[in-house]
């Protein structure tokens, strides 16, 4: 495959030859900086090389003033820069805008492809070049560290610390308000607002939580409530249900005591009158099952009515379970194995012609769960031993004079993990004082679940907090102390506290030792908590989450449901986590030959061979998909309900994977639905209608870089899957990129990426070290992006150097102190 | 494709309960002690509820055609004006109680300089209710103004346990954050305690539910946890002290700011405690499940839970944020299958603006299902309606051209007798938003209240005779 994208990238580089521009170039200019802007691979690029001559600054300056000002002055303000009066020489003074231009330069896409005049690819490269020698080259001579307030726990650290904590599995989102983002990630310290309504959200987590993982022999009864997707097909065994079954739910559920539950569920229902079509609802059972076990059997009331008092629910018997943890299921008795043998297929999306279904013939419509509740305790028995509770009580007191003693260990060990550091007595005095309110009040186990709660309750717990060292003055940067290293190292690979191993190193000081802290990092990647990089940090650096904000129209796709969607979000993160575990090329994210799938996801693909619903490494049949870009992850997500849009696509690429986001449409656009979708009867396709789209002056200057992009993969449908027509016309995907290599498919557009893998690069590099930061990566962070992203193109970019990269940059391990008044020092 | 008839299922409306099985809480007394018999407590009592909603994109109505068919405002000035064609079609059964405003700008939204053009959808929401400029930046020095819902509540919102409460239906937590170098605060948050201060909005009506009246099982339960609460703030508060010696210069401003929530929470605990002390116990419903798919039932979760509140006076002020600019959502249960953003750029093409309007009025449509609740509860000596000043309006007129004049905008209830409704008022050209506020809030108590936003001046509300359009 390789050589396919090769000769792509070879035929753009010997067209851009013949322009005379963009052509490879050794950084003779930048010797700081050793990367090389080339194909990689074993492309035979030295054909086509010549070296850039060293230009000098003056004459750059000129290129500069006769160029670049004719848009970016002070009154046209384009792009709201003005390089009126800008010296090359004199970069390192105004770095903020040298960085701008590094930044579009590095891109190709300046000057833009509408541009009546361009400099020669040699000249931009040798700009971007001596702007980067000389901003770097003063950033050398006073490092900044940056800073940032302390972070809190968002709802998935939060969600990650109880777990490691206590063994416990809880859902944030019942107690935490949403959290706030910043430049994709919800981690960045300063985008996390505190409020009234977030410290009463802790506070309630805080009850909830101890509560939960000791068990309540007080518990009186509450209904805790799940609920299944409507987008989600109920057709097949869902994960951790019991074989046999279909459709319904399978989660982890705490009991907060030994006493008797009763199971309620719902089922969907969008009419009036009779809940289900006639005999569909016949025979179908729903088993409640614990651990596996059923429990109780529930058959199905066909006659249910939305007029029944109740609506559309059935319930068990009080059904006694034990306290604590266990998986709970509620799911059909599956009744045949294979396809329905119906008049028409069903569709995969099993809710997809509910509508239909209903009261017509030849159509089976199976009854779907909506909801599961958990309604109890009732004739509480008391508490039942397991594991969570184990984990908690280290020691169990005899006679009354071990309780305060135990009590003592208990909560040390516990509030030492929670607060990630090695404590002081006042500490656990603190607690004590919560323990001793709640022995007295309950005895023993109610002293510990108040300690607990306290624990949790505390702002050491819920606040990462990091010391600064006495006597440091503001503007000054220190290195941040080893405690504080280890929970940055930590959330930053695994998204959650630190282990012991970390801790005992951080607390013997020896964490910092840099041979030591590099030994970490690999064991921390070869460790399995480092798939957090994959759901988080790629999860939100490529937008994974913005799936959901597409349910492509059922009409047109009635087989894309929740199933398929998961699979594609679970695909890019296996993906990448593969690159991480085996220290591939960050270049092949773009132009792998494989990717992951199960046999949903590879059977949408048109892969053959792979059964089953685990997912595996597939290579792709031909080099139609590659990369990411193949990813229905990517290409879902930037489409609409009902159309592929190339915008969309195209914008996604340039502001996620290139960093350079297009300016926003201005005012009055019409939308592009309202173009005509006809001409004379024949149907447009979403090409042909975007060319009537922009053909207003305003509009084509962006889309000139979006569309061809976009256009590139249209060749993908709105669901990923591959396609030659459009409403039955022939798909036109030609288009020409921003620097003028012609591309019309998905290898063409990975070829003119990879000619230039700089911006790639180092667009990865901001994103993961804002994530590791939790604060946003600023132009004086550049440099280090620089220094990072050209230390990994000596290993031909493997993974694991850029997350060492940035595990020994000064920002990640060192703050700059903000003087008093606040201002922050950087 | 969804087939919706009107008619829901009952478990989905907590307020008519889950079914039998489970005992009905207690909520600890949340009526105040004086109802109907200390004529002290009367004043407080009386204090007009607000509930300030915005609708995202602008209206149908507002585009240069849609104007001319009347689709958002009624062609008629005065009382007499006729409902029929506009988006506020479904209000018919309550327009004594309507006060509709048409032509207001919100120039405060509009773009200041180069770099804030096309950038309305992200800031739009902050200048909703405070009708200032927000502050473009990405970083944590937002700055925008305090909005009137907070103003409110500053004033008299200390007399309820919970001075105000925002409330939102879309996710805010998706796209990778917010663009054009805005902060999401800034198009995620309507609420501003003050220009720097945005409050975070809650999506799941079962979180609603539980800062509004505490969890726990029962009343004992409920008023333990309060009392443990209350002594873990007090330890926190020592806590923090202490921490304060161990930190740097930015994180010690941050730890200050977490003192205040601090003190704010155990004020909320005393207020509760002072109540109950006097009141006398009663039945709430059970809690919600959480959020629903639909958009119908997700906003009628969110109105019980306002008519609760009120009803049982635990806060009187809402903040109501019914979608995320630039959003694409279908709203299957409207007549429109168009995406809400793009239905909203509909290139000025008739066809297009009364796709548009489908949605408007649906989403309008939601209204009256409040409005029913508030007028079936009587407090005191009359019904919520009477009492409560609701403002539904959006910052944005044409959605499709991003401008910000001749907005949507109208009010609902009578503002404890204040307000006389039942009227169509349209300002003169150029009149901000912003005066109609100021007139609200003086009219609901801020009486000293100098100026708002980028008001220029109050707004009669009550005489229709002086509008001569």
């Amino acid at each position: 495959m390789r050589k396919t994208l090769a000769s792509a990238a070879l035929l753009g580089g010997l067209l851009v030859a013949v322009g005379g521009r963009w052509e490879r170039h050794p950084s003779s200019v930048a010797e700081s900086v050793s990367e090389v802007d080339e194909p990689r691979g074993t492309v035979p690029s030295h054909a086509t090389a010549s070296t850039t001559e060293a230009i000098s600054p003056e004459v750059l300056t000129q290129v500069v003033q006769r160029t670049c000002v004719t848009c970016h002055n002070d009154v046209a303000l384009t792009g709201n820069l003005s390089l009126q009066g800008f010296d090359v020489a004199a970069a390192a003074a105004s770095p903020e805008k040298s960085e701008k231009m590094i930044k579009k330069l590095r891109a190709g896409m300046m000057p833009p492809p509408s541009a009546p005049y361009r400099p020669a690819g040699d000249t931009l490269t040798s700009l971007a070049e001596t702007l980067e020698t000389l901003v770097d080259r003063a950033a050398a001579k006073r490092p900044a560290a940056g800073d940032r307030p302390f972070q809190r726990l968002n709802r998935a650290e939060y969600q990650a610390s109880v777990r490691t904590l206590l063994g416990l599995e809880i859902d944030p989102g019942a107690y935490l308000p949403l959290d706030s983002k910043s430049e994709n990630f919800d981690n960045i310290a300063d985008a996390q607002a505190l409020s009234p309504t977030l410290l009463e959200g802790y506070l309630n987590a805080a009850a909830e939580v101890s509560r939960l993982a000791l068990g309540d022999v007080k518990a009186t009864p509450t209904d805790i409530t799940y609920s299944v997707s409507g987008y989600a097909s109920q057709l097949e065994r869902v994960e951790g249900a019991p074989f046999g079954t279909r459709g319904g739910l399978s989660v982890m559920h705490a009991f907060p005591a030994d006493g008797q539950y009763v199971f309620r569920v719902t089922f969907a229902s969008t009419t009036v009158g009779n809940a289900f079509a006639g005999k569909d609802a016949r025979f179908e059972q729903v088993e409640i099952s614990i651990d596996g076990e059923r429990v109780a059997l529930i058959g199905v009331d066909q006659w249910l009515n939305i007029a029944s008092p109740e609506g559309i629910l059935m319930k068990t018997d009080p059904v006694a379970v034990k306290a604590g943890p266990h998986r709970l299921t509620a799911a059909f008795v599956s009744r045949s194995e294979g396809p329905i043998e119906d008049l028409l297929r069903p569709h995969d999306w099993s809710m997809s012609d509910r509508h239909t279904a209903l009261g017509a013939r030849g159509l089976t419509f199976y009854p779907h769960l909506e909801h599961v509740i958990v309604a109890g305790p009732t004739n509480v028995t008391g508490v039942s031993d397991n594991p969570v509770r184990r984990r908690i009580f280290s020691c169990r007191p005899v006679t009354a004079a071990e309780e305060l003693p135990c009590a003592r260990a208990i909560l040390s060990r516990i509030a030492g993990e929670a607060y990630r550091r090695t404590l002081e007595p006042r500490d656990v005095d603190g607690l004590m004082t919560f323990y001793t309110q709640g022995a007295l009040a309950g005895g023993f186990e109610a002293g510990i679940r108040l300690g607990l709660q306290a624990v949790l309750a505390s702002p050491h717990f819920y606040f990462r907090f990091e010391q600064q060292p006495r006597g440091v003055r503001g503007g000054e940067s220190y290195e941040v102390p080893d405690v504080a290293l280890a929970s940055r190292l930590s959330f930053f690979l695994w998204a959650e506290p630190p282990d012991a191993e970390l801790m005992a190193l951080a607390s013997r000081g020896r964490l910092s030792d840099a041979k030591t802290l590099e030994q970490q990092v690999r064991r921390m990647l070869a460790d399995s908590r480092a798939d957090a990089l994959g759901s988080r940090f790629a999860g939100q650096w490529l937008r994974l989450q913005d799936l959901e904000k597409v349910n492509p129209h059922v009409y047109w796709y009635p087989d894309y449901d929740q199933q398929l969607a998961q699979s594609m979000k679970r695909e890019t993160e296996l993906f990448f986590m593969n690159l991480v575990r085996e220290d591939r090329s960050f270049l092949e994210l773009f132009d792998a030959e494989y990717t992951f799938a199960n046999e949903r996801l590879a059977k949408h693909y048109g892969i053959p061979g792979v059964a089953g619903p685990e997912f595996r490494r597939v290579a792709y049949p031909d080099a139609s998909r590659r990369g990411i870009l193949g990813h229905g992850s990517v290409l879902v997500q930037t489409s609409l309900a009902s159309r592929t849009s190339p915008v969309l696509r195209g914008k996604w690429v340039m502001e996620v994977l290139l960093g350079t986001p297009p300016p926003p449409p201005p005012p009055g656009v019409p939308d592009l639905e309202e173009t005509k979708g006809d001409v004379g009867g024949r149907p447009l396709t979403t090409r042909q209608r975007m060319e009537v789209h922009r053909a207003a002056e305003q509009c084509r200057s962006c889309h000139l870089y979006m569309d061809p992009i976009g256009l590139s993969l249209d060749n993908f449908d709105l669901t990923g899957r591959l396609r030659t027509r459009e409403n039955g016309m022939p798909l036109d995907t030609r288009g020409q990129l921003y620097d003028g290599t012609p591309v019309s498919n998905p290898s063409e557009l990975l070829g003119a990426l990879l000619k230039r893998p700089i911006p790639l690069v180092r667009n990865y590099t901001v994103n993961l070290l804002a994530y590791a930061l939790g604060r946003r990566v600023e132009w004086y962070d550049m440099p280090a992006v620089r220094e990072i992203a050209a230390e990994a193109a000596k290993s031909d970019y493997r993974m694991t150097s850029f997350i060492l990269g940035i595990v020994n940059s000064d920002a990640f391990r060192m703050r700059t102190a903000a003087t008093e008044q606040g201002g922050s020092g950087r | 494709m969804e087939f919706i008839t009107g008619k829901h299922l009952p478990r989905r409306t907590f307020l008519r309960g889950m079914g039998a099985t489970a005992a009905l809480p207690f909520l600890d007394a949340m009526i105040p002690a004086g109802r109907g018999r200390a004529a002290t407590a009367l004043a407080a009592v009386n204090r007009p509820r607000l509930i300030a909603i915005e609708m995202v994109h602008g209206a149908a109505g507002c585009n240069a055609w849609g104007a001319t068919q009347n689709l958002w405002s009624p062609a008629k000035v005065g009382r007499d004006f006729d409902l029929s064609p506009t988006a506020l079609e479904s209000l018919e059964p309550f327009r004594d109680y309507l006060t509709i405003v048409s032509n207001t700008d919100v120039r405060m939204a509009e773009a200041f300089d180069s770099g804030e053009i096309g950038a309305d959808h992200f800031r739009s929401a902050a200048v909703f209710l405070t009708q200032s400029h927000p502050k473009q930046t990405r970083g944590s020095d937002l700055y925008v103004g305090t909005s009137m819902d907070q103003l409110y509540a500053k004033r008299f919102g200390q007399d309820t346990p919970i001075p105000s409460m925002q409330l939102c239906i879309e996710n805010v937590d998706q796209s990778g954050g917010c663009a054009y170098g805005y902060s999401c605060a800034y198009t995620d948050m309507l609420s501003w305690a003050s220009p720097s201060e945005p409050l975070p909005m809650i999506r799941d009506p079962r979180v609603a539910f539980d800062m509004l009246f505490g969890t726990g099982t029962s009343a004992a339960d409920r008023l333990q946890r309060r009392q443990t609460n209350q002594s873990l703030l007090d330890w926190i508060a020592s806590e923090v002290d202490y921490l304060q010696r161990s930190l740097g210069a930015t994180d010690r401003q941050r730890v200050d700011q977490y003192l205040t929530n601090v003190r704010e929470l155990e004020r909320r605990i005393q207020q509760i405690e002072a109540r109950n002390s006097s009141g006398e116990p009663r039945e709430i419903p059970e809690a919600p499940l959480g959020v629903p798919d639909s958009f119908t039932e997700h906003m009628k979760l969110m109105f019980d839970l306002q008519v609760l509140a009120f009803e049982t006076d635990v806060t009187r002020v809402f903040s109501f944020k019914t979608g995320r600019d630039a959003q694409n959502r279908v709203y299957t249960e409207s007549e429109s299958s168009t995406p809400f953003h793009p239905a909203s750029h509909h290139g000025g093409r008739e066809q297009g603006v009364l796709e548009f309007q489908k949605i408007n009025k649906f989403q309008v449509g939601q209204l009256p299902y409040l409005l029913e609740k508030l007028k079936a509860t009587i407090d005191g000596e009359a019904n919520l309606l009477e009492k409560s000043l609701i403002v539904w309006g959006s910052p944005m007129a044409d959605g499709n051209l991003h401008n910000h004049r001749r907005c949507p905008l109208f009010l609902m209830g009578h503002a404890n007798g204040q307000l006389p409704g039942g009227m169509h008022l349209a300002a003169p050209e150029g009149t901000p938003m912003a005066n109609v506020m100021l007139t609200t809030l003086k009219m609901i108590g801020l009486d000293d209240l100098q100026s708002f936003g980028d008001s220029t001046g109050e707004f009669a509300l009550t005489r229709a005779t002086e509008v001569g359009a």
